[in-house]
C-alpha cells in the first residue's frame, strides 16, 4: 500500500551518521562485527602463541583460565588455533569474492554485449550451476595436490555463475532502456556507451552478490577441510580444527563447538552486511529476496 | 448543513495520520461531510490532497503499521465505524459499503478467476452456497454488460481489457447490494471513451439499486457530469462544498477557481489565429504535510492571501443554499472575475 | 500442457550435456597427469600405466569422448578403480539412505518454512516476525556440520534421546528408521528452512502490498482467505523457485551430513571416493547429483504453469 504515501510531499532528508546507523542497523552491525573479525585475523596471530606447539601432557583440557578454548588431542591450544583459523577463513572468503566478482563481471559484460558469446557462456554456466558447489569443488581439488590456492580456485569456479547472471541481467536491462537504444541507433560506440552506463548500475548488485559469495565460500572452505578435501590438514583452518576434533568430540566437544561458533559468527557478519547493503543499494532485489 | 435523517454516512472532523521516516504526515486533517441515501457525492482535489486516504479511512483500510485515524467520527447508518470491532468491520466491507479502486489492471487478483473473485464476496456476506454465488456472479457480469458472462467467469483478469476489468470490479462491488459505493478514481486509468461508458454504467446501476456513491476524482469534468454535490479538498482539509451546479456557476475558493482555470475549454471562441486562452496552472507546490500548517493551507499559492490567511485557519462559512467555503477573503474572491 | 512439459524436458538436455562434457574434460584437462595423481604419491610407472589404461586415457582423445558418451547413455558410468565394481551398482546400493534423508528433509522443511514465513509476513515487524527472521538469519549462517555436532552433543550425548549416528534401513522397522533420520534431517534442513522461510516472508510482504490484496480486504474477506489464497498463491512462484535452488544446498549438505552421522549413502560414497581418488566414482556421482538437481528444477518449471495462469505453455 505504498501508493498511499507515495504522492504525499515529503521534505528532503539530511545525512547524519546516527540516522544512517539507525536506518541501516544491519549494515552497521554486520560491518562492525566483520571489521572486528578481520582485525583478529590480521593482528591476532602476533599476540597469541604457536598454533602448532604440541603439549602431550595437556591433551584435551577443557576451557579454563590457562587455555581459554581448551586444548585438542595433541595438547595444542584451541584458542590460538581458532585465531589463526580466522585468517584462513577470511582470506579464502575475501579472495573468492574478489576473484569471482572480477571474473563474473568480465563474463557477464561479454554475455551482455555479444549474443553469440552469451549463448555459449550461459549454457556452460547452467551446467556449472547444476553441479552442487561442494561437489564441484571437491572434484576439482581431487585432481591436483591440495593447497590454499587450489581451494580458492575450486570455490571460485562454482561461484562465478551467480555473479555472471547478476551482471548479465543488468547489462541486458540497460541495453533495453530507451535512452541506450536511441543512442545506439544514433551511432554511438556500443561498447563504450554501455560500459559507462553498465558499470555504475552493475556495481550495487555486484557488491551485494559478492558478499553472499564470500559467506558461501567460507562455508564451502570449512566443509571441504572438514571432509578432508580442503586446505592441507596441517593448516589451522576452522574446518580442519573441527575435522580433527571429531574423534574426541564426545569427551572434548569444545574442539568442535568453539571454532564452529566462530565460523557461524563470521558467516553471519558477512550475511548481515550483505542483507543490509542489499536493502540499501538494491531495493528492487531486496523486495525479491 | 441539515443533519437530516436521510444521511447514510456522516464524517466529522476526520484526521488520519501516517508515520513516515520524515515524521508524521497529516494526510487528512479535519474533514467533515455527509452522504444522503442514493446520492452521488464528488470529492475533488489534486493527488496528495488526502481524498484517497479519506476513502480508505471510511472503510478502515489504512494499513495499521503505517497510519491510523487519530480523531473524528465516521457514522454509517448511525453506527460509529471508528470504534467498531474489526470482525464487524469486515462484515460491513464489501457488503454494505463497497469500494472500487483506480487501477483495474492491478486491483484484481491475477491468479484467481473472475468468477471466484466475485462469488467469494457473495459467499462471505450473504448466506448462500458457492453454486448460488456463482450464479449471482454471472448475473452481475450481465448487469455490467460483459458479453458471454458464463464463459468470462472462468477467465483470469489478464484475459480481460482494462475497461472490462473495471466492469468486473463494479460487478464485484455491487454484488451484495451495498448502501454505499466508494469509487476512488474509477476511470482515471482508462481510455476516454471507456471512461464515459464506465461512468454511465455506474450512474445507471445507482438508479437501479439506490446505492449512494462517493466518487473520488481529480477530474472536474467527471464531477460535472456525474455528481450532485461536491467536496473540494486541499492539503488534507475541506476547502469548499457545494451542489455541483452552484460550484461550477460560482466557485468561491481561490483553489477551486485555480482548478477550474486548469480545465481545457472548447466553449471559448478561438481568436483569429486559432488560439485559445492558455491553460493556467496553479503556481507553487502542495505544502508539506509533515509540519503543522498555520493559517490557510492554500495561502502560499493564493493571489488573494493576506496576513490573516497566513496566521489563522479560515473557518467554513455558509455562502447560502448549501454552499460552504473556507476562505477569509471570500468577498474579494467573489467580486473578482473567474 | 504436454507440449510444454516436453519442451521443458528438452531444455534440460543441453544442461546435462554441459555437465557430461565438463565431467569428461575435468579429468583430462587437469594440471599434471591424472593417472599419476589417481595412482597415488609413490606409484610405480607400471601402476600409473595401468590406471591410464583402465580409464582409457591412452586412447585417442575423440575416441575417448565418444566411448564415454555412448557408455553413459547406456547407463554405464564406468568401473570403480578401487573396488572394481560398476559405478552404477555402487550408486544404487547407496541410494536408499540418501533419498530417505533428502526427501524427509525436503518435505519437513517446506512444510514448516512456508507457514512460519507467512506468519512472519502477516505479523511484519512484530515479535513473531523478528523471531522468525532471527532464526532465518542464524540458520542461514550455521554450517551444517557445526549444527550437527551441537545437536548430537545435546540430543544424543547429554540427554541420550536419539542415536549418536548411523542409519537403520526402513526394512528394519519404521521407528528405528525414523529415529536414525531425525538429527541428520534437522541438521541438514535448518539452512534450507531458513532460506525458504525468508523468501516466503519477502515474497508475501511484496504481495501483501499489492492493490489486489487491498481489494480482497475491501471485500471484508476473512484473514485466512486473504493470506492463504489471495496472497500465498501469488507469492508461490518465487517460493517454489527457491525450493528448487535450495536443492543444491541439500545435496551439498548431504555430503557433509552423511559424514558426520556416518550414514552409508551417496554423500559418504562421494567422500570415500574423493579420498581414495576413485575418479570414475566421483564422475558418476557428479552426474547423478546434477541430474537430480536438473530433475527437481524441471518439476519446478512445470509447477509454475499450475501456479500462475499468466505463464503460457
Amino acid at each position: 500500500m505504498t501508493a498511499i504515501t507515495d504522492d504525499l510531499v515529503l521534505p528532503p532528508r539530511r545525512f547524519s551518521l546516527w540516522t544512517a546507523i539507525r536506518r541501516n542497523p544491519t549494515i552497521a552491525f554486520g560491518g562492525v562485527l566483520l571489521l572486528a573479525l578481520i582485525a583478529v585475523a590480521v593482528v591476532g596471530p602476533s599476540f597469541v602463541g604457536d598454533p602448532f606447539k604440541l603439549s602431550p601432557v595437556n591433551r584435551l583440557r577443557p576451557p579454563s583460565e590457562r587455555w581459554w578454548f581448551g586444548t585438542d588431542q595433541f595438547g595444542r591450544d584451541v584458542f590460538t588455533r581458532t585465531v589463526y583459523g580466522a585468517r584462513v577463513s577470511l582470506f579464502v572468503g575475501l579472495s573468492v569474492a574478489a576473484f569471482s566478482s572480477l571474473l563474473g563481471l568480465a563474463l557477464g559484460l561479454l554475455c551482455g554485449y555479444f549474443r553469440r558469446v552469451d549463448a555459449i557462456v550461459m549454457r556452460v554456466m547452467d551446467g556449472l550451476m547444476a553441479i552442487p558447489s561442494i561437489l564441484l569443488a571437491i572434484a576439482l581439488i581431487t585432481l591436483t595436490r591440495p593447497g590454499l590456492g587450489i581451494v580458492i580456485v575450486a570455490i571460485v569456479i562454482p561461484e562465478v555463475p551467480r555473479i555472471v547472471r547478476v551482471v548479465r541481467a543488468v547489462v541486458l536491462s540497460i541495453r533495453s532502456q530507451p535512452y541506450i537504444e536511441s543512442a545506439i541507433a544514433g551511432g554511438t560506440k556500443n561498447a563504450k556507451l554501455l560500459l559507462r552506463h553498465v558499470l555504475p548500475n552493475a556495481l550495487a548488485p555486484l557488491i551485494v552478490q559478492s558478499t553472499y559469495v564470500c559467506a558461501s565460500a567460507m562455508l564451502i572452505e570449512a566443509g571441504l577441510s572438514f571432509l578432508g578435501a580442503g586446505v592441507p590438514p596441517e593448516v589451522p583452518s576452522w574446518g580442519n580444527i573441527i575435522a580433527q576434533g571429531r574423534t574426541f568430540f564426545q569427551i572434548a566437544p569444545w574442539t568442535i563447538l568453539i571454532p564452529g561458533t566462530f565460523l557461524a559468527i563470521t558467516v553471519l557478519a558477512v550475511n548481515l552486511l550483505g542483507d543490509g547493503l542489499r536493502d540499501r543499494l538494491d531495493p528492487r532485489l531486496a523486495r525479491r529476496l | 448543513m441539515n443533519a437530516a435523517a436521510g444521511n447514510i454516512l456522516e464524517v466529522r472532523d476526520l484526521q488520519t495520520q501516517f508515520n513516515t521516516l520524515d515524521g508524521v504526515v497529516r494526510a487528512v486533517d479535519g474533514v467533515s461531510f455527509d452522504l444522503t441515501r442514493g446520492e452521488t457525492l464528488g470529492i475533488v482535489g489534486e493527488s496528495g490532497c488526502g481524498k484517497s486516504v479519506t476513502a480508505l479511512s471510511i472503510l478502515r483500510l489504512i494499513p495499521p503499521e503505517t497510519g491510523r485515524i487519530t480523531a473524528g467520527s465516521i457514522r454509517f447508518e448511525g453506527e460509529e465505524l471508528t470504534t467498531l470491532g474489526e470482525e464487524a468491520m469486515k462484515r460491513l466491507r464489501g457488503h454494505r459499503i463497497s469500494m472500487i479502486f483506480q487501477e483495474p489492471m492491478t486491483s484484481l487478483n491475477p491468479v484467481l478467476t473472475v468468477g471466484t473473485q466475485i462469488a467469494e464476496n457473495v459467499v462471505r456476506h450473504l448466506d448462500v452456497s458457492w453454486r448460488a454465488a456463482r450464479e449471482r456472479a454471472r448475473e452481475m457480469l450481465d448487469l455490467v454488460r460483459i458479453a458471454d458472462a458464463r464463459r468470462r467467469l472462468d477467465e483470469y483478469p489478464h484475459q480481460l481489457s482494462g475497461g472490462m476489468r473495471q466492469r468486473v470490479m463494479i460487478a464485484m462491488a455491487l454484488s451484495c447490494d451495498p448502501q454505499v459505493l466508494i469509487a476512488d478514481e474509477p476511470t482515471t486509468a482508462l481510455d476516454v471513451t471507456i471512461q464515459a461508458q464506465i461512468l454511465q454504467l455506474m450512474l445507471e446501476l445507482k438508479e437501479k439499486t439506490g446505492t449512494a456513491i462517493v466518487l473520488i476524482t481529480h477530474d472536474l469534468g467527471v464531477v460535472a457530469e456525474t455528481t450532485e454535490r461536491v467536496v473540494v479538498m486541499y492539503a488534507g482539509r475541506k476547502v469548499e462544498e457545494a451542489p455541483v451546479e452552484a460550484l461550477f456557476a460560482e466557485p468561491l475558493h481561490p483553489y477551486t477557481r485555480g482548478l477550474m482555470r486548469a480545465i481545457p475549454r472548447l466553449d471559448i471562441e478561438a481568436d483569429a489565429a486559432g488560439r485559445r486562452p492558455r491553460l493556467q496552472e496553479i503556481p507553487g507546490l502542495v505544502p508539506r504535510l509533515t509540519q503543522p500548517i498555520v493559517g490557510c493551507a492554500f495561502a502560499p499559492r493564493c493571489g488573494f492571501a493576506t496576513e490573516r490567511c497566513r496566521t489563522a485557519p479560515p473557518p467554513l462559512v455558509d455562502a447560502g443554499s448549501g454552499h460552504t467555503v473556507a476562505c477569509w477573503e471570500v468577498d474579494r474572491v467573489r467580486a473578482s472575475a473567474l | 500442457m504436454t507440449a510444454y512439459i516436453v519442451r521443458r524436458l528438452f531444455a534440460t538436455l543441453p544442461v546435462m550435456a554441459v555437465v557430461a562434457i565438463f565431467v569428461f574434460f575435468l579429468i583430462r584437462f587437469a594440471p599434471g597427469d591424472p593417472a599419476a595423481i589417481i595412482a597415488g604419491e609413490d606409484a610405480t610407472a607400471e601402476a600409473i600405466a595401468q590406471v591410464r589404461a583402465k580409464l582409457g586415457l591412452d586412447r585417442p582423445f575423440m575416441e575417448q569422448f565418444v566411448i564415454w558418451i555412448l557408455q553413459m547413455m547406456q547407463g554405464d558410468l564406468g568401473v570403480s578403480i578401487f573396488s572394481n565394481l560398476p559405478v552404477s551398482r555402487l550408486i544404487v546400493q547407496r541410494l536408499e539412505p540418501t533419498v530417505a534423508l533428502t526427501l524427509s528433509t525436503l518435505f519437513v522443511a517446506v512444510a514448516l518454512a512456508i507457514p512460519i514465513g507467512v506468519l512472519a509476513a502477516w505479523k511484519a515487524r512484530k515479535l513473531v516476525d523478528r523471531l522468525v527472521m532471527g532464526f532465518a538469519v542464524l540458520g542461514f549462517a550455521m554450517p551444517v556440520f557445526v549444527l550437527a555436532y551441537i545437536l548430537i552433543y545435546f540430543f544424543a550425548v547429554q540427554w541420550q534421546l536419539l542415536p549418536v549416528q548411523g542409519y537403520r534401513p526402513i526394512a528394519e522397522g519404521l521407528w528405528p528408521f525414523v529415529e536414525s533420520l531425525i538429527l541428520p534431517s534437522v541438521a541438514l534442513g535448518v539452512t534450507y528452512m531458513a532460506l525458504i522461510a525468508r523468501i516466503t516472508r519477502a515474497s508475501m510482504l511484496e504481495v501483501l502490498a499489492q492493490d489486489y490484496i487491498r481489494t480482497a480486504n475491501a471485500k471484508g474477506l476473512a484473514t485466512d482467505r486473504v493470506l492463504l489464497l489471495h496472497a500465498l498463491k501469488n507469492a508461490a512462484v518465487p517460493i517454489v523457485t527457491v525450493i528448487g535452488i535450495g536443492i543444491a544446498l541439500l545435496i551439498s549438505g548431504v555430503v557433509i551430513t552423511e559424514t558426520v552421522f556416518n550414514i552409508p549413502g551417496l554423500g559418504r560414497l562421494t567422500v570415500d571416493a574423493v579420498l581414495k581418488r576413485d575418479y570414475p566414482v566421483v564422475q558418476g556421482l557428479i552426474l547423478v547429483f546434477a541430474a537430480a538437481k536438473v530433475l527437481v528444477n524441471l518439476i519446478i518449471d512445470i509447477s509454475y504453469a499450475f501456479l500462475d495462469p499468466r505463464i503460457r505453455y
